[in-house]
């Protein structure tokens, strides 16, 4: 008797506490605000650092009144769903169902952000067209086969834009930097090691194709499961080639292991690693005790390491920096703040937040960015990219230089020089 | 001081004695009917009265369930411990990617052929591991999934890490979600009717001692290849069905989660009722969407409530329902 | 590079053994296949970092802390779940697999991610060892894992509580009848194979970085260890381990990194099917295993 009277109170509370929230008034919200949906992965540094970077675009706007849309003011506001999709065993299937949510649930107007992996993504080009909902990507998903999609099937794809670099344009930047090695010091012995990841693997099989036409000795190129944790062959190699340049591109935090089997072993050639997220983080040289001292790495876009690429470049790092207390920490943080600014200033324009206007104004954005000039491809929707940020969005390579991150290319916007281990002798 | 103790006794009902009087009295009838009555109703009502966006969460819900259904179905009943839910999932997903991707065949004939084919193709995999047991058949089970992901990833075949994408979607959201959610009951209702059966009763022998079969001059390897082969159906059929429902298969497919959500669902729900599995999977898959909003945190809900249901109700929620309404308890003077 | 097969073969069959052998010990005495064996194992490597970085505690403190704190978790495992599920394998299986998840998503909750989570070397610097250079961290190790494997063999057949666990291994009714509680035995093997766990974190972590997704990888790999090995002996597990270290460097080596996984599991896939007592199992384990 006791029990159930004790139900029926409970019932009677909730159903009462129902009907209160129901009743009590609501006062009338003055404009509905924007609402962006975010599906990251947000257990990773790709996924908090790109989150942290649109809320502090998102603040600035809403400090200053919000966007205005055919002469309303009105405010951006940030829904972010947890897709875990850079965790090894989750379906990309749950990721997708993540992203209804926002689109179905949550009534996102735009889809900022991710999902991050390409499998992931590359699926989510076909929910993007099922809702008919504008994305703007801007961090993770580096595979040439993302716009590749766009421009293969413009009318079905069009819902999608990418703001960040991909592979083939990070290859030539890379290339680059060998050739500039080359010249000022006579290296072209070089071994790749990459991740066995779509994009990994991609740059990967480019570089040694680039590199071999262009007169570049490739003594080995070896593609390592994720999650390894033994480097040593693949050193040894190199070592016993006589290797004076290595090429890494992997993206999981194993990748340590290889900065301090590098040391360790004392290999004498100098680590050229591009999207590496262990290297990329302020955090690397605590945590290896400086053994990544003369490593590159490429956090992808201007504004993720000092540099002066444009005016906006250090005021953005400095707001970062004191709005979370840390530097931006890797690939995706500017250029997930810098979609919110291209989405703010498009939906402007079009003034209105239906599908086809606002492609039509993302298609003309043209405005000066963190990392140069903002503008897209209107096949392929990819931004193009430029060494100088006049002309178009320019990358960032950084070398890890006593417990700083100085960077060195493109050298439109460098900070410093190049430097070499002691152990490695110029050739010339 | 009096002790007490608490006595269980079974509600008396006619049918158990005579099948004429059940038939004769509605009461007795609604009882026996209500307990699959009521949730077949509320399973094809639901969808109708939610937003669009829980429907997804039903379908994925359904497709879980099944995969609990069919660990259930090997474990209770057979004796073979699964940890390979996913190969089952993965090699129907595969299946009917690549069909629609290839050779262009639309789902209405790619499900049923990887349904088939992938089960087929499971069993053909798993019977040399047949005569192993235990955690042993266990680990067969879950290292045959990574080899295959691994082989994909290696070799780039079928897509690769970028997976098959734009495949044909099902025609409309009503049809993903009777089609699923019809599957599920059927295949629960089937395998409750043949476990208890000639057929049934075998393999529940080889589940308790296989040697005493084999001993009667029955082969328990051809009794466990077909048990394999029924599960296995259950697997493909879920992984060809969300292949299609979202138009995309990819490494994932082979994903720990098939192997862990499935068992899990089972435990809550109770293991050796094939109902119990849905009613687990019914409860653990949209109470991790609930969870969605913690982030990371939610993963370490759901598995201490795994844990906490391991320790205070190791019987499984179904057995628990099942005994509270076939049973009444009172306390008598001792 | 025949040297270098040589020496990094070694170095990785010791590694794995590392990892396998709490795992092992566990599951040989009280039947427990502790899934939460790779989460301690990450629990241990946060620990230590928490101790150093945190607390300031010196370095030999912070490792005997922790080790410490794992073998007492262990413990509680035990205790607090295991005790009342013992016997149901699926159940055990399960809640361990799932306190494994709580514990590692609870330290990517909390923030545990990023590079900074490195333990430093014992010893700094490395060495040419027949051309080849090796750390000496990776020597550590070795002599570490050479020197635990003799220790666990004269723990088990010459003091009194390791002729229990054998015995409890052996026939868990005799021993019984002999005075041994299974319970206390079951609850040590579980702190003894923490421990374990938490040694091989303590050598291998300064390695490379403390991450939430190696839980998983140990666990794996103990798995694979102690199904090819044969949960028999100290031997099996050595002998399966060097086996399989050395299969992965020579893959490595002379056909292609990324098939290194495969060679693995295609290993542990071979051994069941071929010889299902694992390469040195004995008659017991075959009755369990057909």
């Amino acid at each position: 008797m006791k029990k159930k009277g004790l139900l029926l109170l409970t019932v009677a509370i909730l159903i009462g506490s129902i009907f209160a929230g129901a009743c009590a008034p609501k006062p009338a919200p003055p404009a509905p605000p924007i609402i962006i949906g975010a599906p990251l992965s947000t257990a990773y540094v790709y996924g908090w650092a790109a989150h942290r970077g649109m809320v502090l675009a998102i603040e600035e706007i809403n400090a200053k009144g919000g966007v205005s849309i055919g002469g309303v003011m009105r405010p951006f506001k940030l829904e972010v769903i947890d897709t875990r999709d850079l965790e090894p065993g989750v379906p990309v299937a749950e990721a997708l169902l993540a992203m209804e949510k926002l689109i179905l649930e949550k009534k996102a107007d735009v889809i900022l952000g991710g999902p991050l992996r390409s499998e992931a993504a590359l699926a989510a080009q076909d929910l993007l067209t099922k809702y008919k909902k504008v994305s703007i990507l801007s961090a993770g998903v580096l595979s040439p086969a993302y716009h590749a999609k766009i421009a293969r099937e413009y009318d079905k794809y069009k819902y999608a834009f990418r703001i960040t670099s991909e592979v083939i344009w990070l290859s030539k930047e890379a290339t680059d930097i060998f050739e500039s090695l080359r010249k000022d010091y006579g290296f072209d012995r070089t071994f790749i090691m990459v991740q066995d990841v779509a994009h990994a693997r991609a740059i990967g099989k480019i570089m040694e194709d680039g590199l071999t036409k262009k007169g570049f000795k490739v003594l080995g190129h070896e593609v390592y499961p994720t999650g390894a944790i033994d480097y040593s062959i693949g050193l040894a190699k190199a070592k016993a080639g006589g290797a004076q340049m290595l090429f890494i591109w992997m993206d999981h935090p194993e990748t340590g292991i290889l900065a301090k089997q590098w040391y360790d072993m004392k290999v004498e050639a100098l680590p050229i690693s591009g999207i590496c997220s262990a290297i990329e983080q302020p955090g690397a040289w605590a945590g290896t005790e400086g053994k990544v001292n003369y490593w590159f790495a490429s956090p992808c876009n201007a504004g993720n390491a000092p540099s002066t690429a444009t005016e906006w470049t250090m005021k953005f790092y400095d707001a970062y920096k004191a709005r979370w207390l840390i530097e931006p920490e890797a690939y995706g943080v500017s250029s997930s703040y810098m979609a919110v600014y291209v989405l703010a200033d498009a939906i402007t324009r079009a003034g209105s937040l239906e599908a086809d206007a606002l492609i039509a104004a993302l298609e003309k954005t043209d405005m000066m960015g963190i990392y140069g000039r903002i503008r897209f491809d209107p096949k392929s929707h990819q931004i193009i990219p430029s060494y100088d940020p006049k002309e178009g969005a320019v990358g960032t390579w950084f070398q890890w230089q006593d417990g700083k991150r100085v960077v060195v290319w493109p050298p439109t916007i460098a900070m410093g020089t190049i430097k070499l281990p002691p152990c490695l002798k110029p050739v010339k | 001081m009096v002790s007490r103790r608490r006595e269980r006794l079974e509600r008396g009902i006619k049918v158990r004695t005579d099948d004429v009087y059940a038939l004769c009295s509605t009461k007795e009838m609604l009882y026996l009917v209500a307990p699959r009555l009521i949730p077949i109703l509320v399973l094809l009502l639901l969808p109708l009265i939610l937003p669009t966006y829980w429907q997804k969460v039903v379908i994925f819900t359904g497709v879980f369930a099944l995969l609990s259904i069919s660990w259930d179905f090997l474990y209770s009943f057979t004796g073979l411990v699964s940890l390979g839910q996913a190969l089952f999932f993965g090699v129907g997903a595969y299946l009917a990617g690549s069909l629609n991707h290839y050779f262009d065949i639309s789902p209405g004939l790619t499900i049923p052929i990887s349904t088939i084919a992938g089960a087929t193709l499971c069993t053909l995999f798993l019977l040399p591991a047949l005569r192993l047991r235990g955690i042993y058949f266990a680990m067969i089970t879950l290292v045959l999934p990574l080899i295959f992901l691994r082989i994909i990833e290696a070799t780039a075949i079928l897509g690769g890490t970028d997976g098959l994408t734009a495949l044909a979607p099902l025609p409309g959201i009503w049809i993903e979600l009777y089609l699923i959610l019809g599957i599920m009951l059927v295949a629960l209702f089937a395998l409750r009717r043949l476990v208890n059966s000639d057929f049934g009763l075998v393999l529940r022998g080889i589940h308790d001692n296989d040697q005493a079969v084999k001993g009667a001059g029955i082969n328990i390897y051809w009794y466990k290849a077909q048990a394999l082969f029924i599960a296995a159906l259950l697997g493909s059929f879920a992984g060809a069905y969300l292949t299609h429902v979202y138009m995309f298969v990819g490494l994932s497919a082979f994903a720990l989660d098939f192997t862990v959500v499935p068992i899990a669902a089972t435990v809550v729900g109770g293991m050796g009722t094939l109902g119990g599995s849905v009613l687990g999977a019914f409860i653990l898959v949209p109470l991790s969407e609930v969870l969605r909003a913690f982030g990371p945190l939610r993963i370490v809900f759901y598995a201490l409530l795994i844990v906490v249901f391991i320790i205070l109700k190791p019987e499984g929620l179904f057995n628990y329902l099942q005994r509270k309404y076939r049973e009444f308890e009172r306390w008598v003077e001792v | 590079m025949l040297e270098n097969v040589l020496i990094y073969g070694l170095i990785n069959g010791m590694v794995l053994a590392l990892l396998a052998i709490g795992f092992a010990l566990t599951f040989g005495i009280s039947g427990i296949a502790n899934f939460a064996h790779g989460a301690l194992y990450i629990l241990t490597g946060y620990t230590v970092w928490v101790f150093l970085h945190t607390l300031g505690t010196p370095y030999l403190l912070a490792i005997f802390l922790a080790m410490a704190i794992t073998a007492l978790i262990g413990a509680a495992i035990y205790n607090v779940i295991l005790l009342r599920i013992r016997g149901m394998r699926s159940s055990e299986i399960i809640a361990t697999f799932a306190l494994a998840l709580a514990i590692l998503e609870a330290f990517r909750f909390f923030g545990f991610v990023g590079a900074k989570y490195t333990l430093p070397t014992f010893v700094e610097g490395s060495v040419s060892v027949a051309g080849v250079i090796v750390d000496y961290q990776r020597l550590i190790l070795i002599g570490v894992g050479a020197g635990l494997v003799g220790l666990l063999w004269f723990f088990t057949h010459y003091t009194k509580t390791g002729l229990a666990f054998r015995a409890i291994a052996q026939v868990e009714r005799t021993a019984l009848t002999l005075g041994i509680d299974s319970d206390r035995m079951a609850t040590l093997s579980l702190a003894f194979g923490a421990a374990l766990a938490a040694l091989a974190a303590i050598v291998l972590l300064p390695l490379g970085q403390i991450t939430v997704e190696t839980g998983l990888n140990v666990l794996l790999n103990a798995l694979a260890i102690c199904i090819l090995g044969g949960l028999g002996s100290v031997t099996g597990i050595v002998a399966a381990s060097l086996l399989l270290g050395y299969a992965q460097i020579i893959t490595v080596t002379y056909i292609a990194p990324h098939w290194l996984m495969v060679v693995t599991l295609v290993a542990i896939f071979v051994v069941l099917l071929v010889k299902p007592s694992g390469l040195f199992g004995k008659q017991k384990e075959l009755e369990e295993r057909v």
